[in-house]
C-alpha cells in the first residue's frame, strides 16, 4: 500500500508536468528524469563525479573514524587528558562544522585536500564524543577483573576497554556516516569543480533540471547504500554482542 | 570535579595565549591565522557597528521559520503515523525514499523553485529538520503505554481529548528529543544555504569575508557561530526545564532507582 501511494504520487507528478509545460523547467516529468539518469550514467558523464565524491567521502570518513577512536580512547581513559581538553572540545563543538570550509579554503586552496579535511573535521565529533563517553562509562568491575587476572595495560585496552565501548563507538560511526556525506557534498558545492555536489549545483545554474534531479537521485541512492553497507558491517562486527544480550535476557 | 574544569579552562586559555604569541612573533602567516587579539578587536567592532547582530538576525529569522514550520507539520504527522497503522503504511515508502537525500543537495532544488529568496533557505531547513522530528514523534506515539490509553477510554474521554491529554504528554519526551536533534541541523543548514545561495546572513558573511581575504572578519564570523550554537542549545535546555519540569523530575527519579 505504501508503494501504491508512492507510485500514485509519481503518477500525479508525471501527469501534472506533462499537462503543464510551464512547469517543466522546474519539474520535468519523472519519466524524463529517469531516462536522463540512465543516459548520464551510461555515458559515464556522472560516473566520474560519483567516483570522485565517493573517494573523498571514504578518505575523509575513514581518516576521521580512526583518528577519533584513538583520540577518544585516550581522552576517555586518562582523566587528566580529558580535563585538559574538555573546554577546547566544548568550545569547538557547538560551532556548525560547515563554518570551517572558508578556513580550509584559505589553508588548502580548492581541491581534494580541502574537501577531505573538512569532512574529517566534521565527522570527527560524533565518534570522538561517543568514544569518550563509552570509555568513561565502562564498569570499574570489568577493568578491575581484568587487572585481577593479570592483564597488562595493552591487553586491558584491547580486550576490555574497546569491546565495552564498542556500542557507543558504533553509534558515533553511524551518525558520522551521514554527516560525512553532507560535508562532502556541501564542500563540493561551495568550492569545488568536480564531484556530485558540484554537478548538481552546476546543472541547476545551467537550468538543466533533469540532470540536476538525476544527480539528486544518485546522491540519495549513494547515501542509502552506504547506510545499508554500514548496517551490514555492524551486524557482522557486533554479532558477539547480540549473542551476549540474548543470553542476558534469558 | 571543579578543579578539573579549572584545569581545562586554564589549558584552553594557554592554547589561546600560545596562538597570540606565535602570531605576534610572525611564526604564522597573518593572511591565514591572524593574532587572536586582532580577531577579538574586529569581532567587537563588528558587534558594536551592528553588522554581526544584523547578519545573525537575518539568519535566525530564516532558521526559525523553517524550524517552526517543520515542528507544526511533522509533530502532528508523527502522532498520526504512530497511532494509525494505515496512515503509517501509506506514507512509509515516501518517507523512506526522501530521507536518505542529504539535505544540502536539496539546496539546488530549492533554488530552482525559489531562487535566492528567503523561501529557499526556509524550505531547506524545513526539509532537513523534518526527519528527526517526524521519526522521534512517531516512535513516541507508537510506544504510548496501552494501559494509559485503555484507562482514558474507560473514563470515556473523546478521541480528541485522548490525543491532547494522554498521547501528547506521553510522547512529549521523544518530541523534545526530535526538536533538540534538529536544532544543530537547523543551524548547519542555514549556514550552508547562505553560503551556496545568498547575499546576506551569517553564512554568506563568513564565506564573503574569506573571498575578500578579510581573514580576521571571517574568524569573527565563525566565533559568532560558535556562540550562537552554544546559546541556542542553552536556550533550548532552559525552555525544556521551564515547560516540562515534570519530565526532568521523572528522569531524576528513574536515575535514582
Amino acid at each position: 500500500m505504501g508503494w501504491l501511494a508512492f507510485s500514485f504520487l509519481l503518477l500525479i507528478w508525471e501527469l501534472g508536468s506533462r499537462l503543464n509545460p510551464a512547469l517543466q523547467p522546474y519539474l520535468p516529468p519523472v519519466s524524463r528524469i529517469l531516462s536522463t539518469l540512465g543516459e548520464v550514467v551510461l555515458s559515464g558523464q556522472i560516473v566520474s563525479h560519483l567516483m570522485i565524491t565517493l573517494s573523498r567521502f571514504l578518505q575523509g570518513y575513514l581518516l576521521a573514524a580512526s583518528m577519533a577512536v584513538i583520540l577518544g580512547t585516550v581522552l576517555g581513559y586518562f582523566r587528566l587528558a580529558h580535563s585538559l581538553f574538555e573546554a577546547v572540545i566544548e568550545f569547538l563543538r557547538p560551532m556548525p562544522s560547515v563554518a570551517i570550509i572558508p578556513v580550509a579554503v584559505l589553508l588548502l586552496g580548492i581541491g581534494d585536500a580541502m574537501i577531505v579535511a573538512v569532512t574529517v573535521y566534521a565527522s570527527l565529533w560524533p565518534v570522538l564524543i561517543n568514544t569518550i563517553d563509552g570509555v568513561r562509562h565502562i564498569e570499574r568491575t570489568l577493568i578491575d577483573t581484568g587487572r585481577t587476572f593479570g592483564l597488562n595495560r595493552r591487553k586491558i585496552l584491547w580486550q576490555v576497554v574497546l569491546p565495552a565501548a564498542a556500542p557507543y563507538i558504533v553509534t558515533g560511526l553511524r551518525i558520522s556516516l551521514s554527516i560525512a556525506l553532507i560535508l562532502v557534498t556541501t564542500a563540493e558545492m561551495v568550492a569545488g569543480s568536480k564531484g556530485l555536489g558540484f554537478f548538481i549545483l552546476d546543472e541547476e545554474r545551467s537550468m538543466n533540471s533533469s540532470n540536476m534531479y538525476a544527480g539528486v537521485i544518485l546522491v540519495a541512492v549513494l547515501g542509502y547504500l552506504l547506510n545499508r553497507l554500514f548496517l551490514l558491517c555492524e551486524a557482522w562486527a557486533m554479532n558477539w554482542r547480540r549473542g551476549m544480550l540474548a543470553r542476558e535476557s534469558i | 570535579m571543579r578543579e578539573s574544569r579549572l584545569n581545562g579552562l586554564l589549558f584552553f586559555l594557554g592554547l589561546l595565549l600560545l596562538w597570540e604569541l606565535a602570531a605576534q612573533a610572525g611564526l604564522m602567516n597573518p593572511l591565514i591565522v591572524p593574532p587572536l587579539s586582532r580577531i577579538l578587536r574586529v569581532f567587537s567592532e563588528l558587534v558594536w557597528s551592528g553588522q554581526i547582530p544584523l547578519q545573525v538576525l537575518t539568519s535566525m529569522k530564516r532558521a526559525a521559520a523553517g524550524y517552526v514550520m517543520a515542528a507544526i507539520v511533522f509533530i502532528p504527522l508523527g502522532i498520526l503515523m504512530g497511532l494509525s497503522q494505515s496512515v503509517y503504511r501509506l506514507l512509509e515508502v515516501i518517507v523512506e525514499m526522501l530521507r536518505p537525500v542529504p539535505p544540502p543537495v536539496m539546496i539546488p532544488v530549492a533554488m530552482l523553485f525559489f531562487g535566492l529568496e528567503d523561501e529557499m533557505k526556509i524550505f531547506v531547513i524545513f526539509f532537513s529538520c523534518a526527519w528527526p522530528i517526524l521519526l522521534n514523534t512517531l516512535d513516541g506515539a507508537r510506544n504510548v503505554d496501552r494501559v494509559l490509553l485503555n484507562t482514558a477510554r474507560t473514563f470515556g474521554l473523546s478521541q480528541w481529548k485522548i490525543i491532547w491529554k494522554v498521547i501528547l504528554p506521553a510522547c512529549s519526551p521523544q518530541i523534545v528529543t526530535g526538536l533538540k536533534v534538529s536544532l544543530p541541523i537547523m543551524l548547519i543548514l542555514v549556514v550552508i544555504s547562505e553560503m551556496v545561495g545568498s547575499t546576506d546572513g551569517i553564512g554568506y558573511f563568513i564565506l564573503d569575508s574569506q573571498r575578500r581575504f578579510r581573514v580576521a572578519q571571517m574568524y569573527a564570523g565563525m566565533f559568532t557561530l560558535a556562540i550562537l550554537g552554544y546559546t541556542l542549545n542553552q536556550l533550548f535546555n532552559f525552555l525544556y526545564k521551564l515547560l516540562m519540569p515534570w519530565h526532568v523530575g521523572l528522569l531524576r527519579v528513574k536515575d535514582g532507582s
